[in-house]
């Protein structure tokens, strides 16, 4: 397994720069997410590893060695596509074994190479049929165990889960999580589904419009949002936003929402830019419904989940939050109710979306 | 499998033998074998009848000499070419609206599921797939009068066998007619194929409003054919002016050049009497007149369409 | 929805336009049953009247004519030969060109894509002169070269399988040149066997044309022993007015025909879709 490397990476299509010096190190053995909508550039990054795009200026290093002048094949590297790409004319056997043959391995070494890499993925009674007589889900597996049977430095998997209906999707991403800790390999694993980066990634690099929003583990790009579109893309129900005024008190910043409630937080003041419009971030979970609470408003949507509740509230600036509340809530379209925030989980973001937060971590 | 199970890993031989992104010279060698026929066997003859039309040729002889225009300043005074061009004109107008009409017409009635479908196109179709020597057999057999079967069935009516193939005014249209019932599955076929591209949907919206068999046939249908069908007319009019095949047999271009095409013209002062630079240059006239009519057709759909 | 309804089922409107047209596709089927009527009526019969044709007696001599004595079948094998040498070469030619344009790049592609594009627009009477001259000059006409090569210039070819290669998903190449597979071999064996149909297509198109050809191989080959069928067929018309050999002319002409609409009976599901993916395109 390899560590991959890309340093000041550039990439121009024609006159326009869609890659700009973008600079990423990626350990040996580590699970990395590259999370983005679509067009903010976490294929082109991936194809650009795999070889299968070229860059204009920058180096790109698999296991400390350059690759970005060698042809895909010989970077060591194993992609799964997003529709899999399997060889429709050859037997699953031949699909996994073609790279093999390829590059001149004997026989009884393809084989048993192929016929390992079937067991693990629970394929072997497949092996004599085509593409076309497979599932979708079994087509995947196949496609898995192509790259699987290379035994490469690294795996790169585009979208790999979109095409699966919901059920089969939370059952291979469970199995993907174990075939990572079993191979310890060095996955690159590209998705605009925050809950699959979240839950299957030791890594995550957040991507908008072509550039790298933040690098982090899950819990530091969820409960750390370096930006207001990171905080906006993770997290479901979406993060709260509300434009407010800040004033000191004991060096920490002072809240004032539009409908003129106060909330204290821990957010050091000197850290904030100065005489700039602010945005508070809040999530769902750190607003309560309190009859004591502070804020007052009026239920618009009520949906309920089964272990929780969100419950739409519109305030009386006219402003919506959408606070969380427990499953068996009796909360109804038009009651009045009250709301209370933690303050220790707020977030302020400035006018480029800069995010701001207490150093502590506060209430956890 | 572990990482370490395998780490005889021969991935590193493959370093040269893969194939790579990105533009390569090797890669036009898939192209070279058919450029160097396409070259060979269709550009460089088309610059070298250009040459040799504007070279006199002597029959006897054959050499060639440079005349500059001379063999076309001469066509445009040929009697005898000059009706081959009006006969060649006049073949089209026959031809290309029976082509369309006919065509459109066996397409919409045949656009339907089924054994007696498939069969009935099957017999309009399978005309096309016989050479045009079996076809000039088959309709000369028609034809002449005595023995065709058309001298029969007009002698049913009492009527005086009617020699369609000697009779001045009545050559072209024979030749006309015996091309049209060749070749009517292919346009037939052509307007199928849209037809079936139609969403099923707009008729069923447009039952719903109420709207009868013409109506959907003129909004619906005919719009959402046009592409085809100036298709179908530019591609029509650039093979009939290529007429040959049927004129030559059934009717030599008699009587009296009155179905002569342009393409027999060139055919017989070509390799009967190897006059090969007038030849040369009454063909590329032909080329010239085939783009000009292609083009103003595709232009009037154009100005149509806007 | 009485009017909705009318449109859409067996209606009598419908009948009847159904019935017409089998009417027409009867008189379509007139002048080839006239034919073969009469290939079965002995030449002397023929000579007095084909009015006769609907009569006894009727007779095999003219097949057994034709079986024996005409070079038929010489023509026959002519035809195959060139029209499958056509095929062939085609195929390997078009499906070559058509990866190359479709799949990689090379400098200067898609400016001599258009310039072999432009090509679909030249008429063979522009060129033939030309030809005729240059096998002239060496020496090879009445010669299988002569008949093949010509044919082989054909853009028609490099379109369609240019288009079907760009139809087939992109990710499969890649695929492949993951796996370490030479441009070669991506074609070879990841993407030809994926155009199986449109080889089918092309094949049966490119046979069809080079069966039927008229106008070259009858200034090229101008021995008897080079005939294609179609041009030996045309040369024992000339004595068609004398009527002399009317039925065993006649039985030429079914004989020549048949295979052709064997061939086209068998392969009518392929023709068809041809014809309607090159509309569609």
């Amino acid at each position: 397994m390899s560590s991959i490397e890309l340093d000041r990476v550039s990439k121009r299509f024609g006159p326009v720069e869609v890659i700009s010096e973008l600079s990423l190190r990626i350990e040996s053995g580590e699970f990395v997410a590259f999370l983005g909508a679509s067009g903010c550039g976490k294929t082109t990054l991936l194809r650009m590893i795999a070889g299968l795009e070229t860059i204009n200026s920058g180096e790109i290093r698999i296991g400390g060695e350059r690759v970005d002048e060698l042809p895909p094949g010989a970077r060591g590297v194993a992609m799964v596509f997003q529709h899999y790409a399997l060889y429709p004319h050859m037997t699953i056997y031949d699909n996994m074994a073609f790279g093999l043959k390829n590059i001149g391995v004997e026989r009884a070494m393809i084989d048993e190479r192929v016929r390992q890499a079937a067991k693990i993925l629970e394929i072997e009674p497949l092996l004599a049929r085509k593409p076309g007589q497979l599932s979708g889900g079994q087509r995947q597996r196949v496609a898995i165990g192509r790259a699987l049977v290379k035994d490469p430095k690294a795996f790169l998997f585009d979208e790999p889960l979109s095409n699966l209906d919901a059920a089969l999707r939370i059952r291979t991403r469970v199995e993907l999580a174990r075939l990572h800790q079993q191979t310890r390999a060095t996955t690159i694993f590209v998705t605009h589904d925050q809950v699959e980066a979240m839950t299957l990634a030791g890594r995550i690099v957040v991507m908008n419009a072509r550039k790298i929003e933040q690098i982090g583990t899950p819990m530091e790009i969820y409960g750390r949002p370096a930006s207001e579109f990171v905080a906006r893309f993770v997290g479901s129900p979406p993060m709260n936003f509300l434009p407010v005024t800040v004033a000191g008190q004991n060096g920490h910043a002072l809240l004032t929402l539009p409908s003129g409630a106060e909330l204290m937080t821990h957010i050091g003041l000197e850290s904030l830019p100065a005489n700039e419009a602010l945005r508070l971030g809040i999530r769902a979970e750190a607003i309560r419904l309190d009859s004591d609470g502070p804020l007052p408003g009026k239920v618009e949507v009520v949906e309920r989940l089964g272990d929780r509740t969100h419950v739409h509230v519109r305030l009386a600036d006219d402003s919506t939050l959408i606070a969380e509340d427990a499953g068996h809530s009796r909360a109804a379209p038009g009651d009045a109710v009250h709301l209370r925030i933690d303050a220790g989980q707020a977030h302020l973001f400035d006018a480029q979306g800069r995010g701001y937060r207490a150093n502590e971590e506060a209430h956890r | 499998m572990t990482a370490a199970a395998a780490r005889s890993t021969p991935l590193s031989r493959a370093a040269t033998r893969g194939a790579r992104i990105g533009p390569d010279w090797r890669n036009g060698l898939f192209v070279v074998p058919f450029l160097l026929v396409y070259l060979g066997m269709l550009i460089y003859p088309l610059f070298w009848g250009m040459w040799i039309s504007l070279q006199e040729y002597d029959m006897f002889d054959q050499s060639a000499t440079y005349a500059g225009l001379v063999n076309f300043k001469r066509l445009f005074g040929d009697a005898i070419f000059l009706g081959t061009v009006r006969n060649t004109f006049v073949f089209v107008l026959m031809t290309v609206p029976a082509f369309v009409i006919i065509g459109l017409g066996l397409a919409l009635a045949l656009n339907r599921e089924g054994r007696t479908g498939a069969t009935l196109r099957a017999v309009f179709f399978g005309a096309s797939v016989l050479s045009v020597t079996i076809v000039t057999i088959i309709w000369k057999i028609m034809y002449l009068p005595d023995i065709g079967l058309l001298s029969h069935i007009l002698g049913l009516f009492g009527i005086a066998p009617i020699p369609f193939l000697t009779s001045q005014s009545l050559a072209l249209p024979a030749v006309a007619v015996t091309t049209v019932w060749w070749i009517i599955g292919l346009p037939m076929m052509l307007f199928l194929a849209a037809l079936q591209q139609i969403p099923g949907e707009l008729y069923e919206a447009a039952a719903l409003d109420n709207a009868g068999r013409w109506r959907s046939l003129r909004s619906i249908t005919l719009p959402s054919i046009t592409r085809t069908f100036v298709v179908v007319v530019i591609y029509e009019i650039v093979a009939q002016f290529q007429l040959f095949g049927q004129a030559l047999l059934l009717t030599r271009g008699g009587p009296n050049n009155t179905s002569r095409p342009i393409v027999l013209f060139i055919y017989e002062t070509g390799f009967r009497d190897w006059n090969l630079g007038y030849a040369a240059a009454a063909s590329e006239i032909l080329f010239l007149l085939m783009a000009i009519a292609a083009m103003a057709q595709y232009i009037a759909s154009r100005r149509r369409e806007a | 929805m009485a009017q909705g309804q009318r449109f859409v089922g067996r209606s009598v409107g419908d009948r009847v336009i159904l019935g017409c047209v089998i009417l027409l596709a009867v008189v379509w089927l007139t002048p080839i049953a006239w034919v073969v009527i009469l290939s079965f009526k002995s030449n002397s019969e023929l000579m007095m009247t084909t009015g006769s044709a609907f009569r006894l007696p009727y007779t095999l001599k003219n097949y057994s004519d034709v079986l024996a004595t005409s070079g038929v079948f010489h023509w026959f094998l002519n035809s195959v030969i060139v029209a499958s040498g056509v095929t062939i070469a085609t195929l390997i030619l078009a499906s070559l060109a058509g990866y190359g344009f479709a799949r990689t790049q090379f400098p200067f592609r898609n400016t001599i894509f258009i310039l072999v594009l432009l090509g679909l627009a030249i008429p063979e009477q522009a060129v033939i002169i030309a030809r005729h001259q240059m096998f002239t000059d060496w020496k090879m006409h009445n010669t299988y070269t002569a008949l093949i090569l010509p044919g082989l210039s054909n853009a028609f070819g490099v379109f369609l399988m240019t288009q079907y290669f760009r139809s087939i998903p992109r990710d499969i190449d890649e695929a492949a040149m993951l796996d370490n597979a030479s441009r070669f071999k991506v074609f070879w064996r990841v993407l030809l066997p994926l155009t199986i149909p449109a080889q089918a297509t092309l094949g049966i198109f490119t046979f069809l044309g080079a069966w039927n050809d008229y106008l070259w191989p009858l200034i090229s080959a101008t021995k008897p022993e080079m005939f294609t069928l179609t041009i030996g067929i045309a040369s024992t018309q000339t004595n068609f007015a004398q009527s002399e050999g009317l039925g065993f002319l006649m039985a030429q002409a079914v004989f020549a025909g048949l295979p052709v609409l064997i061939v086209y009976l068998f392969f009518q599901r392929y023709i068809v879709q041809a014809v309607a993916g090159a509309a569609i395109r």
